[in-house]
């Protein structure tokens, strides 16, 4: 099977001495393991793992699931190039387990996120999709081995399940595998938001294997109890999980299938299961984030001057393949910017704003701008085994073009952060020789004065212009720059390491 | 090699499943329970002796 979104194939991959890079987040589970090579994203598979790729490939629901791009594209490499991949060691380093027997290519995810970067209703949709998908292999004879949220990414605002390497034949009179690893990282960070009005994303991030039923049932106490799903998902759960804690999962199954379970009733569950995350709304209370676009206080000569000055900088040179908009609110210059560049990554901190962003991008199917909920005085560090596990924002960055407009008073002024660090983190996200767009807030602007207000007099003696433009100076060439109509704002492009 | 069970399902999380699975599910559960509690007091006399 071929799918026509896979991008340029590079392989064999290109002898660079460094050869196929194991995907540090790939280990659980021993069948399969991913590889990055030559720009190409790869799955080795061991035999079982081959023998159910080639079901899965021959089944009726798998194709039509890639074909509507719900599935990431997916082909298998003919085995002369699998056998180049036999070379590579597993993660452990020994040569004792068996060699792979397969390998697949997969369609390039154009960013990679994860979970506690997302808005609720992107953590709900993703909850959907891969209900959705559970609910339509299970009458084709499979299930997935887990049901983790890092199953999901994105292409823009549509989700995509990319775990190929989780489905499996089902078998009969079991249930599913993945219905804890799906509670405590999907459907419990929903139930936070829906029923106790909390952010979930802390919680991820602070947990790569989600919120137990422990703490769970520990919140929803009381009336909430009869809250949807609480009484069955979250209390029965545990308290099951618990006088079943000595048992094994293998002596569970035999009991289960002895006494008769069907994929009718792991239907039923999934069914059950989408009806109440359908249910599942969280709005966040409105900061003045929300509405920052109509009271920030640009003038209509302003905005399109800066539009203008956008759309120069991302025309002048060669096309972005990645554009980070860093602080990007309601998305008007992400919108701008993908008119110009293959994708482009909206960055902003208020779940509320990143929320509003999402569902405006979903219904307007739009597939090359991601936005995201992160805190750029405290992104996302890495996570899990070793902190690589999750790779770091920093780590993913290497964009062609960064966009920080209206950003650098709210770092350097709001959150303290100096001057120079300001300016080195903006160049630190773009790969080398790529392109800044920054806006510098004069201290006598509105807004600056605003959040000056708020700190001692004198305490930031270097937020100057001619002080920014030095350090803009230092990091690259300033390419050019305009002054806004009002006065108090000034924006640069800048070609960095120039 | 069990290759679907390279996750830790939970064995409590495989039995709430029969619970939300319909009816036909919640009978399968008390199904199970109920030959536990069988097999418990038919397992006691031999435990005695």
């Amino acid at each position: 099977m071929v799918i026509p979104d896979l991008g340029r194939a590079v392989w064999p991959p290109a002898r660079s001495g460094t050869g196929p890079r194991v995907e540090p987040g790939s280990f659980r589970d021993p069948a399969n393991q991913v590889f990055h090579a030559g720009g190409d994203v790869l799955r080795a598979l061991d035999e079982t793992a081959a023998a159910h790729w080639r079901a899965l490939a021959g089944s009726t629901f798998f194709p039509q699931l890639v074909a509507a791009g719900k599935v990431c594209g997916t082909e298998e490499l003919p085995p002369g190039a699998a056998r180049e991949l036999l070379a590579v060691d597993r993660l452990d380093g020994t040569e004792q387990r068996p060699a792979w027997a397969a390998v697949l290519r997969h369609e390039r995810i154009p960013f990679v996120s994860h979970p506690y970067e997302w808005s609720y209703a992107m953590l709900r949709d993703a909850a959907l999709l891969h209900l959705e998908i559970l609910r339509v292999a299970l009458p084709a004879g499979f299930t997935t081995k887990d049901g983790s949220a890092y199953n999901l990414q994105w292409r823009g605002s549509q989700p995509v399940f990319i775990d190929v390497g989780s489905f499996a034949p089902l078998r009969e009179g079991e249930p599913w595998a993945g219905y804890r690893q799906f509670c405590q990282t999907l459907l419990y960070p929903l139930l936070l938001g829906a029923h106790l009005g909390l952010d979930f994303q802390p919680w991820l991030r602070a947990r790569i294997d989600g919120i137990e039923a422990d703490q769970m049932s520990g919140l929803l106490r009381g009336l909430r109890r009869l809250s949807p799903g609480v009484l069955t998902h979250v209390h029965l759960h545990r308290s099951v999980q618990r006088r079943n804690a000595a048992r094994s999962t293998a002596d569970v199954r035999a009991q289960l299938r002895d006494a008769g379970y069907t994929r009718q009733m792991a239907l039923a569950t999934v069914r059950g299961m989408e009806k109440l995350v359908r249910r599942l709304d969280h709005r966040p209370p409105a900061s003045h984030w929300v509405d920052y676009q109509r009271t920030c206080g640009y003038s209509g000569a302003d905005r399109a001057g800066k539009e203008r000055f956008v759309t120069a900088a991302l025309t002048g040179a060669r096309r972005s393949r990645l554009v980070l908009d860093l602080g990007a609110n309601d998305g008007h210059y992400s919108r701008l910017a993908a008119r110009h560049a293959d994708y482009v990554v909206a960055v902003e901190q208020d779940p509320a704003v990143v929320d509003r962003l999402y569902l405006a991008l979903r219904d307007a199917d739009e597939r090359r701008v991601l936005p995201l909920v992160l805190d750029l005085a405290d992104p996302s560090p890495g996570g899990g085994w070793r902190g690589v596990e999750r790779a770091s924002f920093v780590a993913r960055t290497g964009a062609d073009t960064v966009l920080a407009l209206a950003l650098v008073h709210h770092l350097a002024i709001g959150r303290n952060v100096p001057l120079p660090e300001v300016v080195a983190c903006l160049a630190g996200y773009a790969a080398p020789g790529g392109r800044l767009v920054v806006e510098f807030v004069h201290p006598d602007d509105p807004m600056a004065v605003r959040l000056l207000a708020n700190k001692p007099d004198g305490i930031f003696p270097d937020y100057r212009r001619d002080a920014f433009e030095a350090l803009l100076q230092g990091c690259g060439s300033v390419e050019d720059r305009l002054e806004l109509p009002s006065g108090t704002r000034t924006l640069y492009q800048v070609t960095l390491g120039g | 090699m069990n290759h679907l069970a390279y996750l830790d399902a939970g064995s409590g999380s495989l039995i709430v499943q029969a619970v939300v699975g319909g009816i036909a599910g919640v009978a399968v559960a008390a199904k199970l329970y109920w030959r536990r509690l069988v097999s418990r007091f038919r397992r006691q006399p031999t435990d005695q002796s």
